[in-house]
């Protein structure tokens, strides 16, 4: 078991690169993952991550740079010569063994002895609750248990980085977020460093300790499920992660870390988490419509917004409502409200405002 | 389709059946026949051609004869066309096209043209007619069936595992041997009682390739030719339901292949 020591670096993905024809697939990927990390990759497909995640498993090797395993060169060794075993998207379960054999696999050809696996594969039954399935085959299990035993037969050779490729698109909905606690709490519990790979933005925020988005080969933030929520770095991140309310205006100052922008001829203010922008920049701003606040009257500051609502959308646990500013402009703000809150604007006009930290000024 | 073309259709259908099974029964009938002429009327029956079958050596001999040599066929075609196929399947080359051409083309040269110039070259080589020569002859015809149906099986197999298996410490010999072959076994049991029944069943490259030592369809070819009588039925009746069976249990377990596993 590991987890005492955080700050150990197990993987260090020394300025890597790879393209596949003329598609740079990975541009210059420099980063560390720390030892009992639960590090997710998020993009849309063709960012790089799945890449990133078949450098490290051995099957695709860089064009430059180096991976550097627990303080050893491994960039050029195939996949059975690393301690690295993987979850496969499709689970890759042998189908002419059972579960207990598919478990043993990777025992076996380390030269444990028979007792040796014997114990392990049992042990790995009983902690991720398959013990009666040790001599079933795959095709007698439900995707659930499949996906267990892929786990199960990954956790065997105790692998110093264990990878996951899109383990839970096969899953119906509802056990999707099922599994997401359960193998948050396999990784807390093993202290095994996670390396999760995934498009699905909720599944990434659930279940990591921290979220490297990647867009088009390159890293566009690296921080903490919180960090990218509320503090994206760019409009890439605000967008693909969670619903957000986009506004574009320029700079018109910046005191005391709050940052005012002129938008549609309206002060709206917010913070910038990478550095302050210069005045009369063009910049983007983010708004989740949660943090929204709709007020029925003008508040006692000038800092809120008159509108007028266009349309309310009662999605059960709250309403959305659409609040248009500006007349001349088809652009609106979406806002999150409890249904029952919703109910009290009888009429159409709206006061819109915000705390100023929950509008991050974007990098350009 | 209105009625009576559905009832055109099974009147066909059975007009087929009969048409082909009636020379079946015919030969098995004639086997019975208390006679040294094969022909109706069957005035007295008996058992006695069959039970000849099984008590006359030679028979015997020359029947394990080509057993040996439909089941060494067989595994030189498994092995080759296996090992063809590997490389035809996940690989891309330049030139593919034609390497895979040339792998089918023996086996829709016709019989009689592969058997005289696998004779020739037989002779160019150094190998005698004999047990030899035909057991390279039939592995030359039969290697094409195998290399298709395992390309045809391997192109099902998922990347992934063998992914998974090297993942799991295993090199790329490791990995076929536990992994790949595993996966390959229906399209294998398929193909290689085709490979049997193939070359069990082939007269002319056995004829051509042979030495005095008969295959049995040499043997039944020879006998035909000093008079029709009721022992040949009874040679072919047993052969026929030997080879119906391996055939029946090669169809179901190719069957099973493409259902088989996830």
């Amino acid at each position: 078991m590991m987890g005492t020591d955080d700050r150990k670096a197990i993987v260090h993905i020394d300025n890597v690169g790879k393209s596949f024809g003329k598609t740079r697939a990975i541009d210059n990927l420099d980063m560390k993952i720390m030892a009992g990390e639960f590090v997710t990759f998020l993009g849309p497909s063709g960012c790089g991550k799945s890449t990133t995640l078949r450098i490290l498993g051995g099957f695709e090797r860089p064009d430059q740079g180096r991976v550097i395993l627990d303080g050893v060169d491994v960039t050029n060794r195939p996949p059975n010569k690393r301690d690295v075993n993987m979850v496969f998207q499709d689970y890759a379960l042998f189908p002419h063994m059972t579960v207990g054999q598919n478990i043993a696999f990777g025992l076996e050809l380390k030269g444990k002895s028979r007792s040796e696996t014997d114990q392990r594969v049992d042990a790995l039954l009983e902690f991720l609750q398959l013990s009666g399935f040790r001599d079933r085959t795959p095709d007698q299990l439900s995707g659930g248990q499949r996906q267990r035993v892929a786990l199960a037969r990954a956790l065997a050779p105790d692998p110093k980085l264990l990878l996951l490729d899109e383990p839970l698109g096969a899953l119906d909905a509802k056990l999707r977020t099922q599994v997401q606690v359960e193998l948050k709490s396999i990784q807390r519990r093993t202290g095994k460093t996670f390396f999760f790979v995934t498009h699905d933005q909720e599944e990434a925020l659930t279940m990591s300790d921290r979220i490297v988005v990647m867009n088009a080969g390159r890293v566009e933030q690296d921080g903490t499920p919180e960090d990218l929520y509320y503090r994206p770095a760019s409009r890439f991140v605000a967008e693909f992660i969670g619903e957000t309310n986009l506004l574009e205006g320029t700079v018109r100052g910046t005191k005391d870390g709050t940052v005012v922008i002129d938008w549609n001829g309206r002060n709206v203010y917010g913070a910038a988490h990478d550095g302050d922008p210069r005045p009369g920049t063009a910049v983007a701003a983010s708004i989740r419509p949660e943090n929204v606040i709709c007020l029925p009257e003008a508040p006692a500051d000038d800092r809120a917004l008159q509108g007028r609502i266009v349309s309310k959308l009662f999605k059960g646990n709250r309403t959305s409502v659409d609040i248009r500013i500006d007349e001349h402009d088809t652009k609106t703000i979406t806002a999150y409200m409890d249904p029952a809150a919703a109910d009290q604007f009888a009429g159409e006009t709206v006061w819109v405002t915000w705390d100023k930290d929950r509008l991050a000024v974007l990098a350009n | 389709m209105t009625r009576s073309t559905r009832i055109l259709m099974s009147v066909i259908y059975w007009a087929f059946v009969v048409y082909l099974f009636v020379p079946l029964i015919l030969m098995v009938m004639m086997g019975f026949k208390d006679s040294a002429f094969i022909g109706f009327p069957i005035k007295a029956w008996t058992f006695e051609w069959y039970l000849g079958v099984f008590q006359d050596t030679k028979v015997i001999n020359v029947f394990l004869y080509s057993m040996a040599i439909a089941l060494s066929t067989t595994f030189l075609s498994l092995v080759i066309g296996t090992w063809i196929a590997s490389f035809l399947g996940p690989y891309k080359f330049p030139g593919k096209l034609i390497v895979f051409a040339l792998t089918c083309l023996p086996a829709v040269i016709p019989g009689i043209i592969s058997a005289i110039s696998l004779r020739i070259y037989a002779r160019f080589l150094d190998i005698d007619p004999g047990m030899m020569a035909i057991i390279l002859g039939h592995t030359v015809h039969n290697v094409p069936f195998v290399t298709l149906v395992v390309m045809a099986r391997l192109a099902t197999l998922p990347k992934s595992h063998i992914e998974a298996a090297r993942d799991l410490g295993a090199d790329s010999i490791v990995a076929f041997f536990r992994v790949t072959l595993p996966y390959l076994r229906p399209a294998l049991i398929g193909a290689g009682i085709f490979c049997m029944l193939l070359s069990f069943d082939d007269f002319v490259r056995a004829f051509f390739l042979g030495s005095y030592q008969p295959t049995l369809p040499v043997l039944i070819f020879a006998k035909l030719r000093s008079g029709m009588s009721p022992e040949i039925n009874a040679i072919s009746t047993v052969v026929l339901v030997m080879t119906a069976i391996l055939g029946i249990w090669a169809e179901r377990s190719m069957r099973r292949m493409n259902k088989g596993t996830e």
